[in-house]
Parts: structure tokens; sequence; C-alpha cells
């Protein structure tokens, strides 16, 4: 009898471990309210018809990792797990292995991200890319070129984290209320295209701190004299990071958002003295095993500027310093093992312009994501006899809308840029523009909805008018009912059948 | 029957392309006719214009059916960067001068694929590719995932090599062996299976993975050639742990023995040949060229150094700033203005890629010209070289085998206003960029090599394993 078992299976080692973290979206509320005992978590929220964990899980597909930490809410353990494990489901995913882990928290009391990871930083034991759950990613940026510039660099001279921005977008004023959030929120961000490398980030406290000016210090200039500033840039939340990091972060037990709070700090490592030493070898640690030390002094495309010895024997940064992009190695004539290359321990960048990309993590966003994908899709009826058959043939739909399977749409029913979910029933006579319909809703004949954005199972009266609402799952709309600019609630619903349109 | 009057009405046509189709068949008699003539009485002209003809018909037969299918091998001739396998070239670099007069009369008459036949001109026009040289293409790893099992710190190398971060033979060999210790450290045997037959075939995934970074070097080559020697040669018996330190072991008394002493040996030697006074001239950046002249610096001996460069690497300006940052007088120079200072030149330093059985010595593009000017002006050219370096074979022209140059000046900083991206020159529809990497010292131009060995005259490389007592 042959053995046929996997020969290689524990030959590589896995290179990379992502961690997804999805949260409970407050941003997104009433969206990611109960549907009764039933969560709806901010990762299955669907954007054109697709649970919104699906993007960044494919593109980790297409990179080649395979180690995935999903940490979520507890409440959200088993939905997302059933739906990442199941079978069925179009969206299985075969090589990726997906850890779901959860954290206890409740929508009241928000935990940082900074103590997520310190929470599992047992289970982590690798270098790392952190994932938000809401990350539509580009088309033409893989996350392989991400993962290539981390690994050239780490290797190179000690970086230790590659991040990704997206330039923001600026969405048309007045297209979407100003509660419903902005998309991507820009963020000042100082940093050096030649290398790559991210210098400062503008936080709120620093804003805080000095509203007019932005303060940066001289070191960082003198290594980096010809940055570059710019505001147009919103942080994806995709960070490649050494593992050491994670230790830096239990040093600093006062941070507690990540993107807010620890990568800011982080950037400063670089350039400032104080810090450099004190964390320097927290993060140097696993530099020598893995550098080519020695194969580097004797390339012939490296180093040659400056003298390790000169290094150290400056006191403070001079100007006269020609900025070194590349870290510092010592003569050749001097081959001590001993002697360590200068970890540059900076943090690199990539910015993206081209492709629309963003992280889905209010309404605003979650309109316009739907508004991308909708301009590139070219609807057709389904070819499917049954699917077919629930679609009337007097029903007019444009060409820019997405109808997903199983949905029956009435006589005479118009529906304009629109996404409308799996299961739904759309009624005769009903105007649907600028919608987005999550699955199992029910509009009525005649009802009227404009730049609605309708949670799962919700219920239309006929002739009622939908402006700009947005509902909660399992909402019931009454029936000639009138709402304009609304977010509204089931509570609302379950107060009393005479009040329809009161404010939640 | 029909088919050779179809073929040769075909050959016909590319050669009288302002005739109609209706007078091929007047006209084939006469052509066949003279094909028929005795081969002697035809004149050198006629016989070259027949030998043209024929090939021109059997490209066209090549010809008409790539025709038919412009999108396949348009694309595949407008990416030699993506597909320039060494099997693809030649084909594509024979084929393309006989279809290059053939070409444009075989699309005018093509009238049936008038679409077709525009969209190939459009497609080759946008790059046509290197036309002779398409065999020295460079191999695209953006974007791909290793097939296999890659170990990461090899996808790692692999990029540092693609990005010439790691860049020189010595350079890449070290870098190649130290990881294939870490790689070595992390396998483990599988089941039913001895080390020393499954970690070969481990093994050579990565090798081929990093092959397809950028080609091997002759010292990697022969790096690997002894690693194997090694494993094959390992005992059954060991325990794995074991035979994996030994292997390591033996790893680092390679680096050790035939790199860094060998270094060191090659650093005592020169240095006896560098007297005060001197003016040394160097080319590029040789690792071992330069730990020289620091060594013989600081040992003590008064000369200056004379630094000549040339793009698109521009090594030389690193090495330059190594050498001032110890003190020692430099001028630095391009390349094409050699001819001012090789008078003043005592004695030429260059390292070397790889040295072969003939003598001759395979280098950075340009060190054959500086080896040419300086033996023309009784200058003496020393090459310093490690014996690991030495490759069996014959080598007479540097262009069988050789490396594209990665496009445009990665390392360029100015203007710094600019960014990096756009101070890179890229391949246009007019416009292909050819800068091969290596090229080749004739034994003719060389006074001596230096070797951990001994100094050797260039005709008596071939007895450097004998010298060794070893096959190299």
């Amino acid at each position: 009898m042959m053995n046929f078992e996997e020969p290689n299976a524990n030959l590589v080692s896995h290179e990379f471990l992502a961690v997804i973290l999805a949260g409970f979206g407050d941003e997104l509320h009433p969206l990611v309210s109960d549907h009764g005992d039933e969560p709806c978590p901010k990762a299955l929220l669907p954007v054109a018809n697709m649970p919104m964990i699906d993007f960044p899980l494919t593109w980790l597909e297409q990179s080649g990792i395979t180690e995935v930490l999903l940490i979520c809410p507890a409440a959200h353990r088993s939905s997302i797990s059933h739906h990442i494990h199941s079978d069925t489901s179009s969206s299985s995913y075969p090589s990726l292995h997906v850890d779901v882990q959860t954290y206890d928290e409740s929508p009241d009391e928000p935990v940082g991200t900074c103590a997520v990871l310190k929470r599992f930083s047992s289970r982590i034991q690798r270098d790392f890319v952190i994932l938000p759950c809401d990350f539509i990613p580009p088309e033409d940026l893989p996350l392989s070129s991400l993962l290539n510039k981390y690994r050239v660099e780490s290797n190179l001279d000690g970086a230790i984290v590659t991040s990704c921005w997206l330039k923001a977008h600026d969405a048309d004023k007045g297209a979407v209320p100003e509660e419903w959030g902005r998309i991507g929120s820009s963020v000042p961000i100082i940093w050096d295209k030649k290398s790559g490398t991210l210098l400062h980030i503008d936080t709120p406290d620093d804003r805080d701190r000095n509203f007019d000016e932005l303060e940066i210090r001289m070191s960082l200039l003198s290594r980096y004299p010809v940055a570059s500033l710019s505001s147009k840039y919103t942080d994806s939340h995709v960070y490649v990071c050494k593992r050491s990091v994670l230790d830096v972060l239990h040093h600093r037990s006062m941070f507690d958002s990540f993107r807010e709070e620890f990568l800011p700090w982080l950037c400063k490592i670089q350039y400032q003295k104080t810090k450099r030493e004190k964390y320097g070898r927290v993060l140097r640690s696993i530099m020598t095993k893995e550098a080519q030390v020695l194969a580097l002094r004797h390339s012939t495309l490296f180093g040659g500027s400056i003298h390790a010895q000169d290094l150290s024997s400056r006191g403070s940064n001079s100007p006269s310093l020609k900025p070194v992009p590349f870290s510092v190695t010592s003569s050749p004539a001097h081959l001590d093992e001993g002697d360590e290359p200068l970890a540059s321990l900076r943090i690199g960048i990539i910015t993206h312009d081209t492709v629309f990309a963003c992280r889905v993590n209010n309404i605003a966003a979650l309109l316009e994501a739907n508004r991308q994908f909708l301009s590139r899709t070219n609807y057709t009826l389904p070819t499917d006899p049954d699917n077919r058959a629930l679609i009337d043939a007097k029903s007019q739909i444009s060409s820019d809308s997405m109808v997903g399977s199983s949905t029956k749409i009435g006589e005479r029913a118009t529906i304009k840029r629109s996404v409308i979910g799996r299961h739904c029933v759309i009624g005769k006579m009903s105007r649907v523009v600028g919608c987005i319909l999550l699955d199992h809703c029910v509009i009525g004949e005649g009802a009227k909805l404009e730049g609605c954005i309708l949670g799962r199972n919700t219920k239309v009266g006929a002739r009622a008018e939908l402006l700009r609402s947005l509902t909660q799952a399992g909402y019931e709309a009454d029936a000639g009912a009138t709402i304009r600019n609304e977010k509204l609630e089931v509570s609302d619903w379950t107060a009393g059948p005479g009040e329809e349109s009161d404010e939640e | 029957m029909t088919r050779t009057i179809v073929m040769s009405s075909i050959s016909h046509r590319h050669f009288r392309a302002p005739s109609q189709t209706d007078g091929t068949g007047q006209n084939d008699p006469p052509t066949a006719g003279a094909a028929q003539k005795p081969q002697k009485q035809l004149t050198k002209a006629e016989r070259r214009e027949l030998q043209e003809r024929q090939r021109a018909a059997k490209a066209a037969q090549t010809g008409s059916s790539t025709v038919k299918q412009p999108r396949p091998t348009a694309p595949a001739s407008s990416h030699p960067k993506k597909g320039g396998k060494g099997s693809e070239g030649p084909v594509q670099g024979r084929g393309s001068p006989s279809t290059g007069p053939s070409g444009p009369p075989n699309k005018s008459t093509k009238e049936s694929k008038p679409t077709a036949a525009t969209a190939a001109e459009e497609a080759a026009g946008r790059s046509r590719g290197l036309r002779i040289f398409s065999h020295f293409a460079l191999q695209k790893s953006v974007g791909h995932v290793a097939k296999g099992d890659v170990h990461p710190a090899i996808v790692r190398l692999g990029l540092m090599f693609a990005e010439f971060k790691i860049c020189g033979a010595n350079a890449r060999s070290i870098a190649t062996l130290s990881v294939f210790k870490r790689v070595i450290q992390d396998y483990t045997t599988p089941a039913n299976n001895t080390l020393s037959r499954h970690l070969m075939t481990h093994l050579s995934v990565q090798i081929s993975h990093l092959v397809s970074a950028r080609p091997m070097s002759v010292t990697m080559g022969n790096a690997i050639r002894q690693l194997k020697l090694e494993i094959s040669g390992s005992d059954i018996d060991l325990p794995e742990q074991d035979a994996k330190d030994a292997l390591c072991g033996k790893i680092d008394n390679y680096i050790r023995d035939r790199i860094i002493i060998a270094d060191q040996v090659i650093q005592e030697t020169a240095m006896k040949k560098i007297h005060d006074g001197d003016v040394v001239l160097t080319y590029a950046r040789s690792s071992i060229v330069q730990k020289v002249l620091l060594e013989a610096w600081a040992g003590g001996t008064q000369f200056s150094v004379i630094v000549v460069d040339s793009r698109p690497m521009l090594e030389g300006k690193r090495l330059l700033s190594t050498l001032a940052a110890a003190a020692i007088p430099c001028t630095y120079l391009l390349l094409p203005a050699l001819g001012c200072v090789i008078s003043e030149v005592s004695i030429v330093l260059v390292g070397a890629h790889s040295i072969h059985s003939n003598g001759a010595i395979f280098s950075r593009a340009g060190t054959a010209l500086v080896a040419m000017m300086a033996k023309q002006h009784s200058v003496p050219v020393v090459v310093c070289c490690e014996t690991y370096k030495f490759s069996e074979g014959v080598r007479l022209d540097s262009f069988t085998k050789n490396e594209l140059a990665p496009p445009g000046d990665p390392f360029s900083s100015f203007p710094r206003n600019r960014s990096p991206g756009s101070l890179v020159i890229q391949n246009q529809p007019n416009l292909e960029i050819l800068n091969p990497l290596y090229d080749l010292t004739p034994p003719s131009s060389i006074t001596a090599v230096v070797t951990e060995a001994g100094v050797i005259p260039p005709d008596a490389i071939s007895s450097i394993p004998l010298a060794l007592g070893r096959l190299v």
C-alpha cells in the first residue's frame, strides 16, 4: 500500500499570519443592530451583494497567505464562523485556514485594537498582517506587493511595519446627509517618496495640542530633507508588521487604538534618539538572524556612505549628514562577526491613488462603495429560468443596478442605480432609486424609495415613501407612511402603531 | 501538387510585392526556371537572392501562421521581459530578421485579414522586444506567488536579487549559502525518506525559485554543486539534527575558506603589487578590489586611486565614498574619459564575475574596454579573483549568456523633487533599452590573475583545479 500522505506539510513554515479585526461597526448603526435576537455583524454586511468580509479574504487568498486569525465580538462568532466555514456558501475559501477567536465586548464600551492585539499576542508568533474586516481593496494593488516591500525592507535595513494609504475620496456635497459620516476622513501625513518611508502622522492629540501648526522634529528633517506632506490620504488600516512590534506594544500599555495612537508613536522611533535607544533592542532582536549581514557587506550596490564609527561618535544630528535610506554598514575591512548593522526601524508606506478603495466603516462609505461597484456592473436578466420567471417582463431595471437571486420583481416596478439583495419582493408599480436593499426585503405596491438603505427583512407597506432613510433589520414601515432622513429602529415600530415617524 | 504551387506563389509574392495576384501564374515558370539553373552558373548575388527567397518562403509558412494569430505572438514579443526564456529567445531572434523584410509585404497582401494585420502591427509597434538580445531578458517576478514549497527566506532573497539590492558575485553566493543554512535547519525529513535524497529535491525547488528571480551566477552554481556533493555524501546513519548541523558547518567552512580567507590571501598578495606613489585604476566596484585597496592603505602605502564608472549601475560611486571615507586620494570619472588618464596609471586592478578555462574573464560590462586600453598603453592589468569563481567551460563571447541591467537608473537620486518612478527610463514603442551587465575580457588583455593559489598568468588558468588539488 502506498503512502500518500502530504509529504511537505511542515517543510515550509508559513511566513505571515493575517489578523482580521471585526468590530461592532458603531458608525453603521442601525444596520448592525440586532435583528430580533440575532446579531447583524458588520463583517457580514453586504457590499454589492457580497458580505463585506469576503473582500479582504479574497485579497488574502490571492496573495498566498494561508493562515488567518479572525477576531470578532463574542456575539458575532457563530454567524461569522458559519459564513466562513460552511461549504455550501458561495464564498468558501479552500486554501485559507481561518481561526475565529472572540473577545468580550459590548457596544457600550468599545475595546481598542491595541488591547485586542495584546490579548491575542500569544497566538501571533510570526510576522503578521493586520486587516480590517471592512476594507475594499483596490483591484490593481495585490497584497503581495505590500508583502514584497515588507520582505525586502525588513531584511535589508530593519524596517518594522509597512502600511498602505489610500487617496481619500471626495464625495459630492449634499448627496449624503452630514450625519451619515464622511468617507475616509483623511489625515495629514509626512512621508519620503524615494524610499517609501512614513515619517509622521498627525494624530487628534496633536491637533488638540496645537491646532494651527504641525510640529515635527528637526531630526526627522535632517534625515529626510526631501519629504512630502499631504492631507489627501487616508489610512487603509492594512499593516504588515514584525512580530517584535507586539513586544513593544506590551511595553506601552496606555495606547488604545493602533491606528490613532500606536502607529504615529512608532513612526517616531526612527528619528528620535531616546525612543530608539529604549526600544531599539526590542525591535532588533530577530533582525540579525534574518539579515544578510555578510552578504550585504560584499554587495556592490549597498551602503558605502558612512562608517558605523562616525555614526556613533556623532553627538546630535548634524545638518551635513547625508540621509541614508539604507542602513549603514561598517567598513568591510573590519570583518568582525559581532558588528551589527544599524537597523533603520522605519515604517514603509505604499500610497495608492488610482483605483477606488476605501474602508466601509460608516454609512457614507457604504453608499459610495456600492455606487462604485454599480458603476462597473451591467445588469442583465438572469439566465436561470426560475429566477427569470420571478422578474416581471414589464419591470424596468436600469443597467447600473444589481439584483440578487430569487428576487421577485413585480409588474412595472422601476429599479435604478440600486442594489437589491436576495429573496426580496418588490411590489408592482414601486420605484426604487439609488437604494441598497439587503436580503429578504418586502416592498409593497406603489412604494417609493430613494436613497435608502434597508436592513434585512424590512417590510415597507404599500404606497409608503422613504427618502434617505436607514432601517434596522426587521423594521416594518406602515402603508402610506412618509419618512424622510431618518434612522429607523425596530423599537420605534414596536412602540406603537400610531407613531411611525419618530426619531431614535 | 496544388500545395506546391501555392507555396511558391506565396514566396513569389514576398519578393514581387507590387505585382498583383493574377500575375503569379505567368511568373511562376520563370521563377521555377531560375531556381532550376545550376548553382555554378548563378552569380554570388543571385545565389544569395535564391537563399533569401528560400528563407523567406520558410518564414512565410511560419509567418502566415503567426499573422493568423497575431494576438498570441505579438504579446509574446512585446513582453521580452516576461517570457524571455532561453528557448524562445533564439527562435525569435532567428525568425525576426527574415520576417523583417517579408513582414510588410506579407501584411499588405493579406487583405483578407486587415484587422488582424493592423492589430499585429500595432501590438508589435508597442514593444517589439529586443531583436538580437532577447535571450538576455529579465524575468519578472512581481506579483507572482511562489510555486511549491518555497521557504519564506528564499522568497525574500529572490526579491532582493530581482531588485538588485544584493548584487555582485561574492555577495550573491554568500547570501544564497546563508539562506540555505536556514532552509536546512528548518527542514524535516518526511517519513520513509532519507535526508540525503529528499533534501536535494527540496533544495532544487528553492533553487529554481531563485533562478526565476535572477539567473544563476557561476559562483552560485559552484557553491550549490559543492553543497549537493556534501549532501549526497552525508552519512545515512546520523541523526537528523546532527546531519543538518554537519551540513551547516560545511557551508560555513566553504564561505570561510573559499571566500573570506581567500580574500585575505588575495589582499596580501595584491598589496605587494601596489607601491608608494602608484596610481591604481579600478573599474566599477568589486568587493575584493575594495578590500585590497583599503588594506593596502591601512598598511601604510601611499597611493592614489582612479575609479572608473559607467551607467546604469554606477557602482563606482559607492566604492568612491568608501575609499574617500578612508581618506584615500581618489579621482572619479566615467568610462568615456578613460583615454585622458590612462597614461598616468601604473596598475589596473579589476574584479571578476567568473574566470574560464581559456583565460577569459567575465566581468561587469566595461571591464574589457578598460583592460584593452590599459594593455595598449602597457599598463599591467591585474585581476583579483577567488578560485571558486573558476568555470570549466570555455567562453569566447559575451553574447551567448548575459543579463540585462534593471531598467533605468534605480539608484539615481537627482533631481530630488521628482519621484523616483519618473526618473527611470522605460521601454517605449520606438525605444528599447539594452544594458547588458557583463562582458568578456580576452586573455590577451590580462597580465595576471591573483588568486589564493598564487599569481597566475591568464593562459595557465585551466590549471587552477590542479593547483588546488581537487575539482573545483
